[in-house]
């Protein structure tokens, strides 16, 4: 087992020096941002400590938050103390401003990154289902240049991600809420705070005249990986918002997750809380655009 | 002025808050090694034999088996079964093989890999439900290690004369104790073959006892210090007997300094847990709502040996019926075992377990007899007079009905009961209300205190600054509960003296007498009493030499820190200075007296089974979300008499720590066994509450001193923790219109049990 003491740590100024350690074998290491994630498991025996690391904490490149053509471009080294305390972020994305309030406690909130958050790739991951219901892209780069990749391509498999050894994630590039449209956000954890998932969800709509014109829906701890449930997005656009589709969304919410047992809870608890939550949304979506009209 | 009664601060609260306590991990001890314990990898087998790598240099390291132990390789605790190191048959996943102490953690870590053991693997039984579904078809193949019954009058009369009967079973899991500081000790061998352990306990002189016959030490040798502890909570009451023969064995065989400390990982995964327990009540009762008759199985999951299993059992039995009126009762307890780690104490002691039945299965028969919770309860509730299941005769029980009383009237009981939902489908939330009354024997069972014959002592000495000062002496231990400010105002009133003179050092057995373990909701007041009685007799000493020294024979008396005869008077400071000239530092002992009328019979549980009961009462308002079946705590409203309160302050926030750690009980803490292994076995999978579960809590006390000890205190420890659970499940049923009877209750079993009831 390495210790942390006498692990080897490199710690680049720019992000061209941190992606040249990371091209070649011989001086790559694991790449290192807040660590809340990492450490805990080097600690735990969980994961293997690495004998080298390079750390990405002060890259000026990776930090940052700002609005561009209708689009947040977040860097990957944003903590979520920064995201959630963020007025673009609270105005323009807030199921991730609301995300982002739920993650670990208010240390892990300083030092955790978004970058961080999307890397360790759990299930779990708190921010991930607000990030993909924005259609939005992750730009990774290596040596050799960026690559942007979409969210929803990006979260693979369990664990698994489409970023390569040699790369780093550097931005998020967001679109935003737009006007007439809503988002909301909702973890169920195992306690009032501090709190791991065990399921969360979150939505970005447009209804017009009780019609819904266009929805985004995400859920997190249900399956490998976060799963925007498109087939009920595409089902939905178009329809009216009325009980009956509300009962169906939820019966194809059910039919889309496909969650397990747990520490944290039981795949049948999943599975039902799962629709409830759809069930939320959209009738808080449609109790507001109600009362709008009246 | 007296001290009892008043809000004074935490003595160590300063320290503690800021940071600036120095717990065991973080003293000094130059040159001292580490030590690592080796375990089994399975929960049951034959140990056939132990290899030590060569490829490995073992002159780094120093490697302890159990051949290396000088006396027997057993733990001297109340069921005498377990070894200290196993060398034939394992019990359980995580049992302990062999010591390794080095230099470094890492370098004993490492050591500790190259050990490999010839296990020839056994099939294990490894949970409490196992047991039982053996037990319901075939008992002969369990192991019990202990058995204890209660029976009062004629079961089969009593429910001959019932109307109705209920039958029905309750499910308790394991519960870690999850103190801030995790356990640790220090071993420091002396050139004459002697051994200093140091670190955090509750029971100093269970360490410095128990462990004679293992280390073959005579009692001189082995001494015992307490370090500032950082809670306790039970999970350090015997297993750092284990844990001080761990690390002493490692300090005799290396000569040196040895350090034995767990991170939070293996503390969780290998030291005591409060038992799982199983208990059927089956009860009889008329339409009027008269109890008529009460069986009680009692079952506790021991673990893999019997430690002190026995006297969590009888405390259980003990509680499985209290607190109410009944002439026919049969109350059969047991303890098995599994191939789990072994259980342990745990604030309650197998009350909260025992409990978790009976308040439930009081509001199954107040619905089946068509009254309220309250009026059910009031109507068996037990008056001055009443005998108790062991067939004492309750006198000083004036509480327990007020207590109930007053908490009703104190949360407006029925108002709220008439808001509960009871499983309304057109609720978004259901709101519901649940109700538990409850007691707490306080001290040792029976007439434990006095076979034990508690001792404590006061010296009166000069302080560093050549002030006089009274240093306490005794072996009950701070651990976060207060007693370092609490039994220091008793002294200070048995004194007649202000607080400000009156020291309370860290246990030392080579300095302290033994006032016994500090556990049992007995410090306040047994060692409090002894402590007491200690302060007036060394106050007689004083005011005697005050007499012939300063008021020339006339009697002094000592009053508010001034002696006084007549009209002159003079400071407690210059009489004690006076004093410590002419003769030197003082000791006064004491030794605590039973109240002779306690007759107990050990053997058949009848008799007197505690001294004195606290009472308490507790209301739990919930709200469940429909949407996700979380159950949401609003409010906490509870009454309790628990004597003399001591110091207001420090007893309110014994309330609401108790009362925290119950809410994690009832609703969050959950343990699974695995292939042997708890499966949530850290803070991320072991789910305790944090602040914002907390629910507002509303307390107060009711006084109902025990008047045989001055100055009246009762145990308070225990009682928040023994009735949290069963309101919860109560105010579940009166929102849900469900009755769950396993706790933790969680949104997935809500679920699980809402899902049956739809399909049946």
């Amino acid at each position: 087992m390495t210790r942390l003491d006498t692990m080897d740590c490199e710690f680049p100024e720019t992000l061209a020096d941190a992606l040249e350690l990371m091209a070649d074998d011989t001086t790559r290491g694991v790449p290192l941002s807040g660590g809340t994630d990492l450490m805990v498991q080097w600690a735990g025996g969980v994961v293997a400590a690495p004998q080298r690391v390079i750390s990405l904490a002060g890259l000026p490149e990776l930090k940052g938050i700002t609005l561009k053509d209708q689009c947040v471009v977040v860097g990957a080294g944003t903590t979520h103390a920064e995201l959630r305390a963020s007025e673009v972020i609270q105005a323009r994305l807030p199921a991730l401003a609301a995300a982002a309030a739920t993650v670990g406690a208010q240390q892990i909130q300083a030092r955790g990154t978004i970058g961080g958050n999307v890397a360790n790739a759990s299930p779990a991951g708190d921010l991930a289902p607000a990030l993909v219901i924005t259609g939005g892209a992750v730009v990774v780069a290596g040596v050799h240049g960026e690559r942007r990749v979409n969210l929803t391509d990006f979260f693979k498999g369990y664990r698994s991600i489409d970023l390569r050894a040699d790369e780093l994630i550097v931005r998020f590039e967001l679109p935003v809420n737009p006007d007439g449209s809503r988002e909301m956000f909702r973890k169920i954890g195992t306690r009032s705070a501090q709190a791991i998932s065990k399921i969360m969800a979150a939505c970005r709509i447009r209804i017009e005249d009780r019609t819904i014109r266009s929805v985004a829906l995400a859920v997190g701890s249900v399956a490998p990986t976060v799963i925007r449930l498109t087939e009920l997005e595409a089902w939905l656009t178009g329809r009216v918002c009325d009980e009956d589709t509300i009962a169906e969304a939820v019966r194809r919410t059910v039919s889309a997750v496909s969650p397990i047992d747990d520490i944290r809870s039981t795949a049948a608890y999943r599975e039902w809380v799962s629709g409830s939550m759809i069930r939320g949304f959209l009738d808080a979506f449609f109790n507001a655009e109600a009362r709008e009209r009246r | 002025m007296a001290a009892v009664g008043t809000s004074v601060p935490r003595r160590d609260g300063r320290e503690k808050v800021t940071g600036r306590t120095a717990y065991i991990d973080d003293m000094s001890f130059p040159g001292a090694w580490h030590g690592v314990v080796v375990r089994s990898p399975v929960a049951h087998g034959r140990l056939k034999g132990r290899h030590l790598d060569p490829a490995f240099d073992w002159s780094q390291v120093v490697v302890v088996t159990p051949e290396d132990i000088p006396g027997e390789n057993l733990v001297h605790e109340i069921i005498k079964d377990m070894p200290l190191l196993c060398d034939d048959e394992i019990q359980y996943l995580g049992e302990p093989l062999a010591l390794v102490a080095a230099p470094t953690k890492d370098l004993a870590r490492e050591a500790a890999g190259y050990i490999t053991f010839d296990i020839e693997e056994l099939p294990s039984i490894q949970t409490l439900k196992e047991v039982i579904a053996q037990y319901k078809t075939d008992e002969g193949k369990l192991h019990k290690f202990c058995a204890q019954t209660i029976v009062k009058g004629d079961i089969e009369k009593g429910f001959e004369e019932a109307d109705y009967i209920i039958e029905q079973e309750y499910w308790a899991g394991h519960h870690e104790q999850a103190y801030l500081e995790p356990q640790g000790l220090v071993a420091v061998p002396g050139e004459d073959g002697s051994v200093l352990i140091e670190g955090s306990m509750q029971c100093p002189y269970f360490v410095a006892l128990e462990l004679l016959p293992t280390l073959n030490l005579p009692p001189e040798k082995l001494r015992v210090r307490q370090a500032p502890t950082g809670g306790a909570f039970g999970g350090k009451e015997e297993f750092p007997t284990w844990l001080g023969g761990y690390v002493a064995l490692m300090a005799m065989k290396s000569k040196r300094t040895v350090k034995l400390i767990y991170d939070r990982h293996e503390d969780i995964r290998y030291t005591t847990k409060r038992h799982p327990s199983w208990s059927r009540y089956k009860t009889g009762f008329k339409k009027d709502g008269a109890i008529t008759a009460v069986k009680v199985e009692f079952f506790l999951d021991g673990g893999a040996y019997g430690t002190l299993s026995s006297i969590v059992l009888a405390r259980g039995v003990l509680h499985a019926f209290i607190g109410y009126r009944c002439d026919n009762v049969f109350i059969d307890g047991r303890v098995y075992r599994t191939h789990s780690f072994p259980c342990g104490a745990f604030r309650g002691f197998g009350a909260p377990q025992a409990i978790w039945g009976l308040e439930s299965q009081m509001d199954l028969m107040a619905r089946a007899c068509d009254m309220t919770p309250h009026a059910f309860r009031l109507r068996n509730a037990v008056v001055p007079g009443d005998t108790t299941a062991t067939g004492q005769t309750l006198a000083e029980c004036e509480a327990c009905g007020t207590v109930l009383e007053r908490t009703l009237e104190k949360c407006d009981f029925e108002a709220k009961l008439a808001r509960c939902t009871r499983g309304a489908q057109d609720a978004d939330t259901w709101y519901g209300v649940g109700l538990a009354f409850f007691a707490h024997g306080s001290a040792f069972t029976g007439d434990g205190e006095a076979r034990f014959k508690a001792k404590a002592a006061l010296d009166l000495a000069l302080d560093d600054a050549e002030r006089p000062v009274v240093l306490i002496r005794c072996s009950s231990v701070e651990m976060g509960q207060g007693a370092h400010t609490v039994l220091p105002q008793i002294v200070a009133d048995g004194l007649c003296a202000d607080l400000r003179f009156v020291q309370n050092p860290l246990p030392d057995t080579a300095l302290v007498p033994n006032s016994g373990p500090t556990v049992a909701s007995r410090t306040t007041m047994i060692v409090g009493n002894t402590l007491y009685g200690a302060g007036r007799k060394l106050k007689a000493k004083l005011e005697a030499y005050a007499s012939a020294r300063f008021f020339e024979s006339q009697a002094a008396i000592l009053k508010d820190s001034v002696f006084s005869a007549g009209h002159d008077r003079v400071d407690f400071e210059e009489v004690a200075l006076a004093y410590l000239k002419e003769h030197g530092p003082v000791r006064v002992e004491h030794q605590y007296e039973l109240d002779p009328k306690i007759a107990w019979n050990q053997e058949t549980f009848e008799g007197d089974a505690y001294p004195s009961y606290s009472w308490g009462c507790n209301v739990v308002e919930l709200e469940i979300d429909r949407a996700t079946l979380q159950i949401e705590v609003k409010k906490v409203t509870g009454v309790f008499d628990v004597g003399r309160v001591i110091n207001p302050m420090l007893a309110m926030g014994q309330l609401e720590g108790g009362f925290l750690q119950a809410f994690g009980y009832a609703l969050l803490e959950r343990i699974g066994v695995r292939n042997g292994a708890y499966d949530a076995d850290r803070f991320q999978t072991y789910i305790i509450p944090t602040m914002l579960d907390a629910p507002p809590f509303d307390f107060e006390f009711m006084e109902y001193p025990y008047t045989f000890s001055p100055p009246g205190a009762k145990g308070i420890g225990e009682l928040p923790i023994d009735g949290l659970s069963p309101a919860v499940a109560n105010a579940i049923e009166m929102a849900a219109g469900i009755r769950m009877t396993e706790i933790p209750v969680t949104p997935e079993s809500l679920f699980e049990a809402l899902r049956k009831q739809v399909k049946s």
